[in-house]
């Protein structure tokens, strides 16, 4: 994940910070009987899944592409997903293994996505902004991302919540959401349910199950719903009443902080 | 059989100027086979096609730096939590560099092919619902499925002509251990037709037969092997060091200026033989220690 733009570093010095606050919701979202896949710049994720294991789902897998390390330990969590320092693992599989489970369907329940846009029904596109042959933005390409299009559950995560992320509609689909929302997610037929959730530094959104758009669920502790709206790029559903994220609790924040231990959440 | 070369004569030898399908293995900012790289720059090679890893890095923005690459064959070039690759960036963008989209699956299915000699790769349903296959006509296409009258994504089989891919080690035949995460540079040296070796150390060929399933690599593929102790810096190379992240961002600083990146090429790569700049980052790193 980024470590710039400051966001990272949000609350007080002994307080939740922002990226440690988008780790707990991230973990809140994972079950014991997950199997749980993630690629590039997945520190967050990483510790979001060993947070979990250490808490309410200690059956969980989680594979940290790249390297391919089977739960790694992390203490320290590390910003790369090829750093040697993950295969300290419970077991390592092969990367060409790992890409040819990916598609046999049923192996992994959660992949993890995100996006130099992510659009309303949670399209992500990490290739390109404006026409892909003469772009005004190159991202770096797609990597895995077409898989989401057969996994149980994706969760998306962004350390960038502007109006240039959270687009109408992506330029380039690269990683599949509800596509065009619910004629053409019922037409493509896909084995995956599609993503489940976003977490962003100042809320986390679901979709609605009509239309199959981004919908507000709840906003981080300072953030007001009018500031999500206007850092969001399209006509997000806001329902009446918006709680606060809930905090983490003490016990999450020293585990958090143990695997997490060069404070890569806290900008550090 | 000895296929120790030198860095200089493993390049004049196996890398034609003018190369068709070039792969460059590692993956992320680690593994990355630099020193050749670098030599491939020195050499001034001009690559026809490069391919990358699923994920590939300093080595191929430094391949497009020095304005040697007419197309690439990827499904990322970037530095991963460091940043955009400053030289990729600016060659799509201005339209120089076109970009034969992939994504992860194709790069690595598509591999095996070349290496099975399979004539495509039937790739997994719903992958066809993302845009990456209709960017990129040459590399797939619809088909049906002859068993179920499906369509299905294939891709084309990818056979480099040469592959550049490090290890950690290896013996003067070639038998390679890779230390750390194999990535797909096991599957890239199989479906090359030339695969050159960098290795930290070449060892003796009982070191390698004392434990033969630690053997990542079989010498049968491997037409060079290089011994430049170091050579995947500012890479990590797994087993041996880490990434040197302040050059990679003195790097990006450089190349992602107004003049881009000649300057860093004139300083690190053209100017300086591989030795020389070695020695220099050693002593940078030992001042650095001693502060």
């Amino acid at each position: 994940m980024s470590r710039d733009g400051g966001r990272t570093n949000g609350g007080s010095p002994t307080g939740p910070a922002t990226g440690e606050l988008m780790a707990v919701e991230l973990a809140r979202r994972l079950r014991d009987d997950d199997v749980a896949v993630m690629g590039t710049a997945s520190a967050l994720p990483q510790i979001a899944c060993r947070l979990a294991k250490e808490t309410h789902a200690p059956d969980l897998w989680f594979v940290a592409g790249g390297t391919c390390g089977v739960n790694p330990r992390l203490a320290p969590a590390v910003p790369s997903c090829c750093d040697e320092d993950l295969l300290r693992a419970d077991t390592a599989v092969p990367l060409s293994d790992v890409v040819l489970l990916e598609g046999r369907g049923d192996v992994f329940t959660v992949f993890f996505s995100g996006g130099l846009q992510i659009d309303a029904h949670g399209n992500c596109n990490l290739v390109s902004v404006g026409d892909r042959t003469r772009p005004s933005l190159r991202g770096p390409g797609t990597v895995g991302l077409p898989f989401l299009a057969r996994v149980g559950r994706v969760l998306i995560y962004t350390m960038a919540h502007n109006p240039r992320t959270f687009v109408e509609r992506v330029d380039f689909l690269g990683g599949p959401g509800f596509l065009d929302g619910p004629a053409s997610w019922a037409a493509a037929g896909l084995s995956g349910g599609g993503p489940a959730a976003v977490v962003t530094p100042l809320c986390t959104l679901g979709f609605d199950r009509e239309t199959l758009r981004m919908r507000l669920e709840t906003v981080h502790p300072g953030v007001t719903v009018q500031q999500v709206v206007e850092a969001t790029g399209f006509e997000l559903a806001v329902p009446g009443v918006v709680p606060e994220t809930p905090p983490p609790t003490d016990d999450q924040i020293a585990i958090l902080r143990s695997i997490d231990s060069g404070g890569l959440l806290r900008g550090g | 059989m000895n296929k120790v070369l030198s860095l200089h004569d493993a390049v004049e030898r196996h890398v034609p100027d003018g190369v068709g399908l070039l792969a460059v293995g590692g993956m992320h900012l680690h593994n990355n086979p630099m020193a050749l790289v670098r030599e491939v720059v020195r050499q001034r090679r001009r690559i026809r096609r490069l391919l990358t890893s699923p994920c590939g890095a300093f080595n191929a923005d430094l391949l497009i730096a020095g304005g040697l690459v007419e197309e690439i064959a990827t499904s990322y070039v970037g530095f991963e939590h460091l940043g955009l690759a400053p030289a990729f960036r600016r060659s799509v963008e201005d339209g120089s560099l076109r970009v034969l989209e992939c994504d992860e699956a194709y790069i690595t299915h598509g591999l095996n092919a070349g290496a099975g000699g399979l004539p495509f790769a039937p790739l997994p349903a719903g992958l066809e619902v993302s845009d990456v296959w209709r960017a990129n006509p040459e590399s797939f296409r619809l088909v049906e499925d002859p068993f179920t009258g499906a369509q299905v994504l294939a891709g084309a089989p990818l056979r480099p002509d040469v592959a550049l891919v490090h290890a950690a080690e290896a013996d003067a035949a070639g038998n390679a251990v890779l230390a750390g995460a194999h990535f797909v540079d096991r599957v890239m040296a199989m479906a090359a037709r030339t695969v050159v070796l960098q290795v930290e150390r070449v060892v003796p060929t009982e070191a390698i037969s004392r434990h033969p399933v630690g053997t990542t690599i079989p010498g049968f593929l491997v037409h060079a092997v290089v011994e430049v102790p170091g050579g995947c810096h500012p890479t990590a190379s797994h087993g041996h060091y880490r990434v040197d992240e302040d050059h990679l961002r003195r790097y990006l600083a450089m190349a992602g200026g107004a003049e881009g990146p000649r300057a860093y090429v004139e300083q690190y790569v053209r100017g300086s033989s591989e030795a020389d700049y070695l020695e220099a980052q050693r002593a940078l790193a030992a001042a650095e220690a001693h502060r």
